[in-house]
């Protein structure tokens, strides 16, 4: 079962969270306390502005009391931060998968209005210029393999 | 300073804030004070269909437009939340439509967001305010003091980071990068 779940959209809409019906939805500031008493969490547009550290402790808070989440956001940088990636245009699933693998589906993405995260579409620039062979996440390793 | 003075200065200035669109649920969209509405509808690029819609049952792309057409006819148009309502496309269309309404009918224009990134190629100046009183201006936004208020965008966290032990130009502009990163290495 897939845990952790980012939503974009083209057009995002509180009608998207009615699909989750057993899920504790979240639109504005919250409490950690209160989101544990729930099994399951909805995000809706209300982590966009956290540091990346900051909404990557929450998400390992919930991971670690085994409660399930999903994060609806205009955010497209916080979607590396969940497993799985659900894009949707307008109401409907338009693709889903494992974030990396519908991150790749950059044009898609582009023409539907959204923008990939800086180090996905840095990578897959520099592999335009042939200068690496990979998706890299981090500025470190990816530093690290262009000035050897 | 007081804040039109400002704003007379740069025109179109960016202030590093949280922004909340405020607009009565209860109305529909024809009920608000717009002056023009369909042509206000047309230039934030909403359709008449919204005419007739709750303020409740927009999304979150259409209240901002629509906040947007009510401040049409101010001088001075003080919008926020780009990064927060608007996917990547939108905020590049808004961003053109402050643009326009600033160059070609002289409004002097207020971009209130928590998000630097949205600022890039809108905003000649940025602000950070604090209980209403600025305590912090810069217009580079490579400036690391701004960043003790506000998230660092990704292109600056990157060219910085390379900068430790390389040497990149500074740019905003992701296919500029790419050419100085090829310069480099190659």
């Amino acid at each position: 079962m897939i845990t952790d779940v980012s939503i974009v959209s083209t057009n995002l809409n509180y009608k998207l969270v009615d699909n989750y019906k057993d899920y504790f939805v979240v639109k504005d500031n919250f409490k950690m306390e209160d989101l544990l008493k729930h099994k399951n969490v909805i995000f809706f547009n209300c982590l966009n502005n956290l540091e990346d550290q900051k909404v990557k402790e929450i998400f390992s808070i919930l991971k670690d009391n085994q409660i399930n989440f999903i994060n609806v956001t205009n955010n497209m940088e916080q979607v590396l931060l969940t497993s799985y990636l659900k894009v949707y245009d307008k109401e409907n699933v338009l693709i889903e998968g494992s974030t990396i693998e519908v991150l790749k589906s950059e044009k898609l993405l582009k023409r539907i209005g959204l923008e990939l995260p800086f180090m996905v579409e840095l990578s897959l620039l520099l592999k335009d210029y042939n200068l690496i062979d990979k998706i890299y996440l981090d500025k470190e390793s990816l530093v690290n393999d262009l000035w050897k | 300073m007081e804040m039109k003075d400002i704003i007379k200065k740069y025109e179109i200035i960016g202030i590093v804030s949280n922004y909340k669109i405020s607009l009565d649920n209860s109305l529909k969209v024809k009920d608000l004070d717009i002056k023009n509405l369909p042509q206000a509808l047309k230039m934030v690029g909403l359709t008449e269909d919204c005419i007739d819609k709750f303020i409740n049952d927009l999304t979150l792309s259409e209240l901002f437009k629509v906040d947007l057409a009510t401040k049409l006819n101010k001088d001075i148009i003080v919008i926020g939340g780009l990064s927060n309502y608007l996917n990547y496309k939108d905020q590049e269309y808004i961003k053109k439509i402050l643009t326009k309404l600033n160059q070609d009918y002289h409004k002097y224009i207020i971009v209130i967001d928590e998000n630097v990134k949205v600022f890039i190629n809108l905003v000649k100046r940025i602000y950070v305010l604090d209980n209403k009183n600025i305590v912090y201006e810069t217009s580079d936004f490579y400036d690391l003091e701004l960043y003790k208020y506000t998230k660092m965008p990704k292109i600056i966290e990157f060219i910085n980071y390379v900068n430790q032990n390389n040497k990149i130009n500074k740019t905003l502009d992701i296919y500029e990068l790419i050419k100085d990163i090829f310069r480099s290495v190659s």
